[in-house]
């Protein structure tokens, strides 16, 4: 008889093939000390932190640290209970009414993470009868949101409102409300929708309504941080926003806020939000600070966005292949999962941390070093970050060495 | 799954569907109605979102991704693909 996980012998024997040898590996990277939002202690070694999603630095602003402690004193550390039942703190529901200020809706839900906010609203929103179009590069948790809804799933190409259009026009003469789902920001490589053209295509046709995931774009886009909604003028298009606590908001939850009339009744059947506990007050309290940061925080998005561009330009400098445009998240292509692993594992030995990202869970295929940017970081940082890459890259052959910048110290 | 009940899928469903196969048989296993697109195939799950797209681009079709699990074989899929088929034109 085969063993219980003997299906999963392929991924395990990959990964022995990838990090059997006993080096480092991205699941046993420990951090043990946090010297700040952008540095910690890797083993022994001091590490530039650039693949946290941590956008805006704010795990560590002084508000939320203060208010964040009142709350754990106040509250105690848990609330051991779901929303709907001994979990609902007069904190839970202010950064509600938090949220529905910031982003101007009706309606704002808070989940205990961004999964279980995509997983929840995505499985309850549409029933039997109804169509999700969902973009292909989508995250797992939209996946796995989609695959527990009864309705029928359809995926679109990447980014791609013709494509889309051509599924909508197949579902037109059909009953059944359908759902786009897009993401603002996608997260692997940091490209944004192409939202207005998806909303063009949207409005074209009956009964549809767009989800957009802004989970790495809150904070990161828009004047007041609203992410691309806001930045592209096209708010009141988009019937629902998802998003997470965990990147720019600097802490953990999730969230979906909508102006639907009857969106409340989801409170009562959305199983991941009805089945979880809830957020601790300690957490509540510093997302509640955090959003007036990220909403009065135009001067960080402005450093975040010129670190962006720089180490952009630095790693394209050397001759390395960069998959997206300037944008926090800078994705590095090596050119197999092998060379990945290697490249990885040197700049963890040289002190700088990115992720390592392997297909199947990549588009195209792709192999790569994904880092991504910090307001926090400072110019010597970023110029360490891309000595490093440099180094690493040349050791490995990857880039002539004439193109190497001169070593920054 | 395919079943008793269904119509056996046209010839011309399974040659659409060899050739499009064809192109991500990295295998080599010779095509037959009772090839596995896991088993035989090695298809991974990317592998099998590339192929259903080139299926859909082809027939003019969308595949729900909720019909997938329910696939093992080539004659499964071709079942399922003139159904679909069916709905769209009918």
């Amino acid at each position: 008889m085969a063993d219980l996980l003997d299906r999963f012998a392929p991924l395990m024997s990959q990964r022995d093939a990838f990090f059997g040898d006993g080096g480092a590996d991205p699941f046993s990277v420990r951090m043990t000390e946090i010297l700040s939002q952008t540095e910690a202690m890797i083993g022994n070694r001091r590490t530039i932190l650039a693949g946290t999603n941590n956008y805006l630095g704010l795990t560590f602003a002084p508000e939320a640290l203060e208010a964040a402690h009142a709350a754990l004193d106040a509250g105690g550390t848990g609330t051991t209970g779901s929303r709907v039942a001994n979990g609902t703190y007069a904190g839970h529901t202010d950064l509600e009414e938090a949220l529905k200020d910031f982003f101007g809706t009706d309606h704002a839900m808070v989940f205990s993470t961004g999964f279980l906010a995509n997983a929840g609203i995505l499985s309850t929103l549409m029933g039997q009868g109804d169509y999700i179009l969902m973009d292909a590069d989508c995250h797992a948790s939209i996946y796995d949101g989609v695959r527990a809804s009864a309705a029928e799933i359809i995926r679109f190409k990447h980014n791609d409102p013709a494509d889309l259009d051509k599924r909508l026009a197949r579902l037109a003469n059909k009953p059944g409300n359908k759902l786009i789902v897009i993401e603002g920001i996608y997260s692997v490589l940091g490209n944004k929708a192409r939202l207005k053209e998806i909303v063009a295509v949207k409005k074209k046709y009956e009964n549809v309504y767009l989800l957009s995931d802004e989970a790495h774009s809150v904070g990161v886009l828009g004047k007041y941080g609203r992410g691309l909604p806001e930045q592209e003028g096209c708010e009141e298009d988009v019937d629902f926003i998802v998003g997470t606590f965990s990147k720019s908001v600097g802490t953990v939850g999730g969230f979906c806020v909508s102006n639907h009339p009857q969106f409340p009744i989801l409170r009562l059947v959305c199983r991941p939000y009805v089945f979880t506990a809830s957020l601790p007050p300690s957490v509540v309290a510093s997302a509640r600070v955090n959003l007036g940061l990220i909403k009065n925080g135009g001067a960080l998005r402005t450093r975040l966005m010129r670190n962006a561009q720089k180490l952009h330009a630095g790693l394209t400098g050397l001759g390395l292949k960069v998959a997206s445009d300037v944008s926090p998240v800078v994705a590095v292509v090596a050119p197999d999962p092998q060379t990945a692993v290697a490249f990885w594992r040197g700049l963890l030995e040289a002190g700088v941390y990115v992720n390592l990202m392997l297909p199947p869970a990549t588009p195209h295929g792709y192999a790569l070093l994904r880092a991504s940017l910090c307001a926090a970081h400072t110019e010597e940082q970023l110029d360490e970050i891309i000595g490093v890459f440099a180094d690493v890259a040349t050791s490995m052959g990857l880039i002539e060495p004439q193109r190497k910048r001169a070593a920054t110290g | 799954m395919a079943t008793g009940n269904d119509h056996a899928p046209s010839p011309e469903t399974f040659a659409a569907l060899y050739e499009l196969i064809g192109g991500f048989n990295k295998t080599g296993v010779t095509l037959t109605p009772e090839t596995r697109f896991s088993e035989d195939l090695n298809f991974d799950s990317l592998v099998v979102m590339e192929f259903v797209a080139e299926v859909e681009d082809r027939f003019d079709i969308s595949v729900p991704l909720n019909l997938l699990p329910d696939i093992t074989t080539i004659t499964d899929f071709a079942v399922a693909l003139e159904k679909i088929v069916a709905a769209e034109r009918g």
